[in-house]
This record gives C-alpha cells, structure tokens and sequence, in this order.
C-alpha cells in the first residue's frame, strides 16, 4: 500500500509518545488506516456510526460528572466516574483540536465490567473512527464499547 | 486529463510545498541568525542578552526565569501567559482561543508561541521573578491509595525554598522509555513549611500520562529529579472568619499544607474540613488528619464516602461531598471558603456554598483545569 508523506507522519506521531506514555497504536502491527478500517467494518456489522458512539460517550461522560470524582448513576444498567486533571491534550491528527485531561470509567452497575475513556478518545472516535491500536492503554475494542454503551 | 495524471499532478504540488515548508523550518532553525537580542524584563529591572530565534518561554527558561507551562511548548495550556510590550510579532492562530478581550488589549501573549526575533520588552509578575529551579533527591515514597502517592523530596541545590501554604511547584519529567518529550508538569506542594529543605507532593496516577507514568513506574528512593517553584496565589487570608475547606483526591495536598500552618501559627479559627471519595479504599492521611484535630482544637474533618455499598462498616457521612456540606455549614454567610479538586467539583461546591450564602469573594479555589 503507498502511503502519503501525511499519512507516514501521523502514523509516527501515533506509534511515539509526544503526546501519550505509550502511544496511541501500542503493540498493534497494524498500519492506521488498516485499524481505522477493520474498526468501521466492524461498526457497519453492529448498525452503528462513530458520531453515535461519541454522542453517546460525550453524554456518558456529562451525566458522569454530577458524581464530582465519585460514581453516578447513568442508568438502570450503568454508572460512570469522570476524573479531570490539569491541561489539556491535543489531537495528533492535524485538526488542531484540543481535549481537556478528562478520564471517564463507565461501569456495569451489575457485573462492574469497566471501560474507560479520555476526552481525547471522544474525539479521536467521533471525528476520525480511531479507537487506538491493540496495547494502547485507551484502546476500545468497537464491540466491547457499543455492547456497554448502548445495549 | 486522466486519472494517473490528476494524481501526479496532486502529488508533485503536495510534494513541493512540503518541501518548501520542510526548508523554512530548517533555515528558521539553522540557516537564519537573528543575531543578539535584548528581552527587557519590568522595564530594566532584568536585562536579558541573548540569542535570537527561540521561543519566548525557552529564552526566558534559559535565563532562569521560570514561567509556568504544562504542555511543553505546544499552546495548548495556556499557563505561560506573560505581558509583552514591544516586539511580539503578530498574534498566532494557537494563541487567539486562549486570550480574552481584555488580555488581548494588553497585549498578553502564549510566551511559547512568541518567537524572539528582534530586541522585546516583557512585564513579569514579580512573584515570577522568585521562582527557582531545584535539584532534589527523593527520600521517601508512600502509597497512600492504589493510585496515590506521597513523594517526600530532600532540596539539594538550593538547599531550601521558601513558599506559601496552598502553592506549587513544577514536577520535570525527562525521557524515557516510552517518553521522548521533557515535560514539566504542577503539583501542589503537601508538606509543612516550618520543616526545611523538604517538598513533599501528593500525586494521583493519570493512566496513560506522561509524568504521572514516570514518577509512579521509574522513580524510587534515592532517585534525583528536578522541579522548579513556587507558584500560585491560592492562600490562607489573615483574618478570623470560619474556614469551610473542600476536597477530592490530590486535592488534599494544599490543605493539609494550610493546616500544617495553621498548627505552626496556632490559628485558632473554626475549620471544617469536607473530603469527598468514592469509597473507603479512596480514603487517605487519616491518621494526619485525626493529628490536626488534636492539635486544633477549632477544626474538623468530615470524610464523604459517595458508595457506602462498597464500603463495609463505614458509618461516616454519606453521599456527594456537597451534599455533607449542605447538610452540616450552618455559618456560610460569616466563612470563608478554599476548595481544591477537579472543576467539576469547584463549580458544584461554589454553588452549593453561594446557595448557602457565602459571597463568591469569599470562596477561593485551585482547580485542576
């Protein structure tokens, strides 16, 4: 596959750590856009769109916050904490757009099956379908995540 | 026009000017000689010589003159806002979201994205101006969650720096494996400050964070690192209204360094202290905290657990920090307030406590934003 000047620089602003301790591919062989692809297919086989899952991560993440660092209850089947540390992170893809250092741990209030997610994971979703390589500490597997979020 | 041919063609106008920009970064870097430059600091009152062609803050930073940045350098923090009087160049696109109205009219600036260029006449406050940079060696480390620790750290050069109750420093991070960047990043300094030549710091692991990672996977006793400080405005005020304290997991740090204060200064006012955590396991310094209350006789401290469920045999408060507060300030029109947590909190408990009756005058505040 020939890839872009572009494209080889954000695959080496994503495999490094400028932004992240670990990067944002972590020990996945995988090249961007092969990640990005088997993860849209994967939201096509499950009917959802990636502007779904962020709207639904981002109000996740907003009805979270009333717990002020501590649990809130979401609904009757989830629960969601949101830590926010100082700064901000910027997106390693060139759009210039910047995510506040939140962590938001959404929780089965049944089986307390967890997954977390930062701001900067939202939007790295909703805008560019990148759910981070395999091994990132912030990877969300598509299926894991629509079946905790929505179903 | 073929297919094959509109691609060439894209390719070779993409190609050219990402080599024209390639060259303008290595001529600005390399090629380019801006010569001595003078930056004037408070109109004289620092003189600085020095080459041109770094950014603002690194020129000052190399100069030791520490101004506080979180982002290395990205303007993405916005912390290293410093007043430029003469010779900034124009506003960059980075720095316009950052900069209100006011700010702008002054002719504030991101002295990261300020490139020296010319000679330059910049105002610093002069609480800046004190600001050192230490070596230090870490003399105790103590886990006081699974995701909080206490870093204790013997000042060796200079050997002691003088700070207010309820400031912070600046934590360097260097490279590592699996960090290429140098990063500084601000903690709020927990310790008492009658004990000389010592920092200790309370530190919540950010997973995924550049210096958190660091500090709680490779730093250990008898290790060296590097901070720089004092900074910040948030403090006791001198006078004898009650005090109503607010916090959250590190959040701790700049209160138990007022309360260490107000032991050594024998401040008699009435405090309470609220402390929200999830559950007990989130709980920490108890026993410091029992030791205030003995050596205060006018304070309190009230532990919040918001999920009593996942904590057996608590039988303290419950529910949302704020919800404590409601239930237990019956004095806010007379308090003063000082709240240290994540911005979500601040804003809860700010409105909760304006609810009550406390004037927003009266309530001060470090946010982790």
């Amino acid at each position: 596959m020939k890839r872009s000047e572009d494209q080889l620089r954000l695959e080496q602003i994503l495999r490094s750590d400028q932004i992240v301790s670990g990067g944002f591919i972590g020990d996945d062989p995988r090249m961007v856009e092969e990640i990005i692809e088997q993860d849209l297919a994967t939201l096509e086989h499950l009917g959802r769109t990636k502007e779904e899952i962020a709207l639904r991560m981002a109000e996740i993440t907003e009805k979270g916050k009333a717990g002020l660092g501590t649990y809130a209850i979401i609904d009757d089947r989830l629960e969601a904490m949101v830590e926010e540390s100082r700064g901000s992170l910027p997106c390693p893809f060139p759009d210039k757009a910047n995510a506040q250092k939140t962590v938001t741990v959404a929780r089965d209030r049944h089986t307390h099956e967890m997954l977390r997610w930062s701001d900067l994971s939202i939007h790295l979703i909703g805008k560019h379908a990148f759910f981070q390589g395999t091994g990132s500490r912030y990877r969300l597997d598509p299926r894991r995540l629509v079946e905790m979020i929505f179903e | 026009m073929d297919m094959a041919a509109i691609a060439v063609s894209i390719l070779i106008v993409g190609g050219l000017g990402a080599a024209l920009a390639l060259l303008l970064v290595v001529a600005e870097r390399y090629i380019l000689n801006y010569g001595e430059v003078t930056v004037d600091v408070n109109a004289g009152e620092r003189e600085l010589k020095l080459n041109g062609g770094t950014s603002l803050l690194e020129a000052l930073t190399s100069q030791k003159i520490f101004i506080p940045s979180a982002c290395g350098g990205r303007g993405t923090c916005a912390y290293c806002k410093v007043k430029v009087l003469d010779g900034a160049g124009p506003l960059t696109p980075t720095e316009g979201p950052y900069l209100s109205p006011e700010e702008l009219k002054e002719g504030v600036r991101l002295s990261c994205q300020v490139k020296v260029r010319t000679d330059i006449r910049v105002e610093i406050p002069r609480d800046l101006l004190a600001v050192q940079e230490y070596q230090a060696t870490v003399e105790r480390v103590r886990e006081l969650t699974y995701d909080i620790k206490e870093y204790r750290f013997r000042l060796d050069d200079p050997p002691d720096m003088d700070y207010i109750p309820g400031q912070y420093v600046q934590l360097f991070t260097p490279r590592y494996k699996g960090n290429k960047e140098e990063v500084y990043r601000a903690y709020s300094i927990s310790s008492d400050s009658q004990e000389k030549g010592v920092i200790e710091l309370i530190v919540r692991l950010v997973p995924g964070g550049i210096c958190t990672t660091y500090y709680f996977e490779h730093v250990n006793e008898g290790d060296r690192i590097r901070l720089n400080g004092p900074y910040g405005e948030f403090h006791l005020t001198d006078n004898d209204r009650p005090i109503i304290f607010i916090a959250g997991g590190s959040g701790m740090a700049p209160i138990k360094c007022m309360l260490h204060h107000m032991v050594n200064t024998q401040n008699a006012r009435p405090a309470i202290y609220f402390f929200g955590a999830n559950t007990t396991r989130d709980l920490f310094m108890l026993d410091d905290m029992k030791a205030f209350e003995a050596k205060l006789p006018n304070f309190r401290f009230v532990p919040v657990i918001a999920r009593p469920d996942e904590s057996p045999g608590w039988e303290g408060e419950t529910g949302l920090v704020t919800q404590a507060v409601e239930r237990h300030v019956t004095n806010a029109g007379e308090a003063e307030a000082y709240l240290c947590g994540s911005p979500g909190m601040i804003d809860a408990s700010i409105k909760v406590l304006e609810g009550l009756g406390l004037t927003a005058d009266r309530i001060f505040y470090d946010k982790f934003a």
